[in-house]
């Protein structure tokens, strides 16, 4: 890190300096009561509130920054008012805030068209539009050319402030992005800077990044073949712009602070067969790993062809305790993606959304995390219901199933009449919007729900145990295994124990154990085929959790011996109490089931003590350790580098550990920021570190 | 009952249907208290690393106390127990007055799983079929086995038969060296890779450190260096014990030539050494001041054209 960036990582992230230029937060509803008065439709009020954003942001431009634009708006307005979100609710399903989110645009159509090329092509479509009759996609087309006049604006105050404090570089840039499209890969991020910049004043938020090592390769090449940039200069720069994405994301919209959806893919087989993985791949990892931050967060597609050397990199990247690069592997994904019904050319380009959701970039309008089935309650259920009455164990499986598939219809059924907040802003980089004249909330060329599975281990688990002491030894009945769930094992310690400490267990590479979760992912799979959305779309399983691990986890006491109301591992993971042999039993537990039928995404997380990284040896082995999960067949796989001690530490001494980085779910935060049951749950996953 | 024959007589017995006179006496058994997956610093490549139990040494420093004895042993984490009497209530040992027997009754009723009997007896063909459940895992990392302890050359007999079973799996062994020479030569020249601790080359300093002579220990090491296994050698690096520039010239000079010997390996002391023995109800009391810096001469092994370094 050269002493410049070094100066700036202080300036944005230690001491926060930049927060001076904000304002106090304002009225949420200032806009809202007026386009309510005035009977506007939703599509005039998102472009009016944009506009609005752009036209009162007021520029501020640092004399020794090449990358320019600093939110000083706290609060984005509302496009409705309290009373009209409430109405919206009664009649429709509201993912979420209700915005647009945790999709990913297609940044490479706005690069190479440049602010004026966007300019016109809105413009010309409109025209085809207007000589057509065709008034409603004309007066769309005119909200996103007033939108792209407001960025026009706002970059021209920029570069003018620019001007005032003697910035040429920003000057110069902005000039240039006037007038044309990006050339060098300064104006290529300075452009993709303004966009995202855009994107969040619009209220949309987990604006993910996509394949930036893809679309920006271009400008990098251009730069290095004309002299302006070496590798060293090139590194900087990414490090600048890295830099850039922990300015505002305090204000973006989250589950909890580090949440914000500012994922980036690198790497990937591509349609043609050619490996993606380049220099600016490696220069990506290189500049995450100098400045230690949690933005943007790093995805690795690799695959059997990936070479260690790309393992080693990231898990150099890993050591730094950041909880990424998340690797997701194209032998699976892609013909996962595929057999969902997504071209093959399409899947070949997929990104990660906020956590680890698959999406195709510009085409996918998915809503990935749109629910979840709660594969624990409902196996609890399916036993509490038919222990007493199922004669073997595929009967007492049989109600699992049926439970599973009555949950999933009843997911799918409360998926119905999706209502999502116009996006005109997001639409411009979406397949086929401004052609069609219609935003992206009304669809695009994927429009497919995800569901996620969360509490996989503590349901394989419990089945488990059940098949293994009531229907193979009989060393409990039916009425002891139901009494001690009911009454949270009180008054059983040797049960309790058998049950959480001999019994079979997912992340041991016991048959018994997963043999069980292979079925139960294959009927949560086929519980899905077949099914439509009402927006023509498909519906997704997969093996995520998101915050609904820690949701579903109030629950009565398992066969598994978990007791009641204690926690569920996140995503595709051992049980927290699990006494796992190893990361290698681990692995070979969790690569049995055909990963490619629940691709919806959601990762395997494996925590090894930072210990383990402690010398380039090491490093290398962990990262071959890596590479096996990929070779063997897993889907997507994320290492933790951890010690316990510190963040109990951290807790005590909040003072002492403010740059302490942690994954939480799908995501990375500072240990510090998150609330306690975050922290807590954290530390428990801590301590099955090996 | 089968389930009750297999895991008590011998799988082996069961599952190959050899004579019961051959599978039943001839077959070696031994204490094993840890398997560890994955370990990285164990030898070459990814290893599953197995802790044989017990050792004839007593050094001071020891971290893994549970390795010492030859028997199994009960151990208890006592920092989040609630007292909560469960232990106390079936035990008979406090009953009836007597000793533990490790009867295990307390263990399984810990509500918070804080109990554990370190040491577990496993027959030779159990160890084999354990090491090789995930032996094309570690061979396709550049891994294998390593056996350490405890010292594995305290059950020569078990180990040797272990190693029958084992001759296409990459073998390390982690050794003090303290074992007759018979012994030593008949398993160690065995293995694929060698990890020798020399901890002291001062006999009387030895002795008081470690509890016993350390000529055998040397008479090994000097077969080691003339032999063809390569091997390296490891040095716990004990503030004001070794740490000394004399005792580390002198293994230098010691191990100088050796063609097998790909380098010696520094092991700097670590606080968290005593950890473990207040869970078998043992005091920590080393001879030597843990808090004191540990001092490494990186360079000096080079000096007698040995590569050297610190982990």
């Amino acid at each position: 890190m050269t002493d410049r960036i070094q100066t700036m990582r202080t300036f944005f992230v230690t001491d926060r300096a930049h927060h001076a230029h904000r304002r106090p937060a304002g009225d949420e509803r200032c806009l809202a009561v007026n386009f309510a008065k005035e009977g506007l439709s939703d599509v005039r009020r998102a472009s009016l509130r944009l506009q609005h954003v752009l036209e009162t942001e007021t520029p501020v431009v640092f004399p020794w920054e090449r990358i320019a634009f600093l939110r000083t708006i706290r609060t984005i307005p509302a496009i409705f008012t309290a009373e009209e979100e409430e109405q919206l609710k009664a009649e429709h399903r509201l993912h979420e805030r209700g915005d647009v989110s945790n999709i990913c645009v297609d940044y490479s159509i706005f690069l190479r068209a440049g602010l004026p090329g966007m300019l016109d092509k809105v413009r010309r479509q409109r025209e085809e539009f207007l000589q057509k009759g065709a008034e409603e996609q004309a007066a769309y087309l005119h909200e996103q050319e007033e939108i792209l006049l407001a960025v026009q604006n706002l970059t021209e105050r920029y570069r003018q402030e620019a001007q005032r404090v003697g910035n040429t570089v920003v000057e110069e840039t902005l000039g240039a992005l006037l007038s044309r499209a990006p050339q060098t890969l300064l104006e290529a991020m300075q452009l993709q800077r303004i966009i995202h910049f855009t994107m969040w004043c619009g209220n949309n938020y987990h604006n993910t990044l996509g394949r930036f090592d893809q679309y920006m390769r271009p400008y990098l090449e251009h730069d290095l073949q004309a002299g302006i940039l070496d590798e060293e200069s090139a590194l900087e720069l990414v490090e600048e712009y890295f830099l850039s994405f922990n300015r505002d994301s305090d204000l973006y919209p989250g589950m909890q602070q580090g949440d914000n959806g500012q994922s980036l893919v690198l790497g990937g087989k591509n349609a043609d067969g050619s490996d993606g993985f380049s220099l600016l791949s490696r220069l990506c990892l290189q500049a995450s790993l100098e400045l230690r931050l949690i933005d943007p967060k790093i995805n690795v597609r690799v695959s059997k062809d990936t070479p260690l050397s790309v393992y080693q990199l990231g898990t150099e990247l890993t050591k730094q305790g950041l909880g990424f690069p998340q690797y997701s592997n194209d032998d699976v994904v892609i013909p996962g993606l595929i057999r969902l019904g997504y071209k093959p050319e399409d899947a070949c380009q997929y990104a990660v959304a906020a956590c680890w959701e698959f999406i195709i970039p510009g085409r996918g309008m998915d809503v990935v995390n749109i629910d979840a089935l709660p594969f624990a309650s409902l196996t609890r259920k399916a036993i509490v219901d038919h222990l007493s009455d199922s004669a073997d164990f595929e009967t007492l499986y049989s109600h699992v199933r049926d439970g599973i598939r009555a949950e999933a219809d009843r997911l799918c059924d409360n998926t119905r009449g999706l209502y999502v907040y116009p996006a005109p802003f997001l639409s411009l980089m979406m397949e086929g919007c401004v052609e069609r004249g219609e935003d992206v909330s009304r669809g695009c060329i994927y429009n497919n729900y995800g569901f996620h599975g969360t509490g996989l281990s503590t349901a394989a688990d419990s089945l488990a145990s059940i098949a293994q002491y009531v229907y193979q030894e009989g060393r409990y009945t039916p009425q002891e295994m139901l009494e001690a769930m009911e009454t949270d094992f009180a008054g059983r310690e040797e049960m309790l124990h058998t049950l959480r400490y001999d019994a079979p267990k997912m992340g041991n590479d016991d048959e018994r154990a997963d043999s069980i979760a292979c079925r139960l992912l294959e009927d949560f799979s086929l519980s899905l085929e077949g099914k439509h959305n009402d927006r023509g779309g498909i519906f997704r399983a997969g093996t995520g959790s998101a915050m609904y691990y820690l949701w579903h986890g109030e629950l009565g006491a398992t066969p598994d011996g978990r007791r009641a109301n204690e926690g569920l591992a996140a995503n595709y993971s051992p049980s927290l109490f699990t006494r796992c042999r190893g990361p290698v039993s681990i692995i070979k537990s969790f690569v049995k089931p055909d990963l490619a039928k629940v691709i919806n995404g959601g990762p395997l997380t494996i925590e090894l003590h930072d210990t383990l990284f402690r010398n380039q040896d090491s490093i290398d082995k962990v990262a071959g350790l890596i590479r096996s999960f990929i070779l063997l067949g897993g889907h997507q796989m994320q290492i933790n580098a951890v010690n316990r001690e510190t963040m109990l530490d951290a807790q005590k001494h909040p003072e002492n550990h403010r740059g302490l980085i942690v994954r939480v779910w799908g995501w990375s935060g500072y240990f510090v920021e998150l609330d306690r049951e975050y922290q807590d749950h954290i530390i428990r996953r801590m301590e099955l570190a090996m | 009952m089968l389930y009750w024959v297999e895991k008590n007589v011998s799988g082996f017995y069961l599952f190959h249907g050899y004579s019961r006179t051959y599978g039943v006496t001839n077959m070696q058994s031994g204490v094993v208290f840890e398997f560890k997956e994955f370990a990285v610093q164990d030898g070459p490549g990814a290893r599953l690393t197995v802790f044989f139990k017990g050792c004839p040494l007593r050094c001071q420093w020891c971290h893994n106390p549970e390795g010492l004895s030859s028997a199994p042993q009960l151990m208890v984490s006592r920092q989040s127990c609630l007292q909560c009497g469960a232990c106390q209530s079936v035990c008979h040992a406090q009953k009836e007055n007597t000793s533990c027997d490790l009867c295990g009754a307390c263990v399984r009723v810990c509500p918070l799983g804080l109990r554990k009997i370190a040491g577990q007896r496993y027959t030779s063909q159990e160890l084999i079929r354990i090491i090789r459940r995930d032996s094309d895992y570690y061979r396709a990392l550049d891994g294998g086995v390593t056996f350490s302890g405890g010292e594995p050359l305290m059950q020569p007999a078990f180990l040797s038969e272990v190693l029958d079973g084992l001759q296409d799996i990459h073998t390390a062994i982690e050794t003090c060296g303290y074992a007759p020479s018979e012994t030593f030569l008949s398993i160690v020249p065995r293995m694929s890779f060698v990890m020798m601790d020399l901890k002291l080359m001062d006999p009387a300093a030895h002795r008081h450190y470690t509890g016993v002579d350390n000529e055998p220990i040397l008479r090994n090491l000097r077969s080691l260096c003339e032999g063809d296994t390569p091997f390296v050698v490891r040095i716990p690096l004990i503030p004001g014990v070794n740490d000394t520039k004399e005792n580390l010239i002198a293994s230098a000079r010691f191990l100088q030539g050796a063609r097998s010997l790909q380098r010696v390996e520094l092991l700097p002391y670590h606080l968290t050494a005593g950890a473990k023995y207040s869970m078998l109800g043992k005091e920590y009391s080393p001879d030597f001041d843990p808090a004191q810096p540990v001092r490494t001469y990186t360079d000096l092994f080079e000096q007698y054209d040995i590569r050297s370094v610190v982990l």
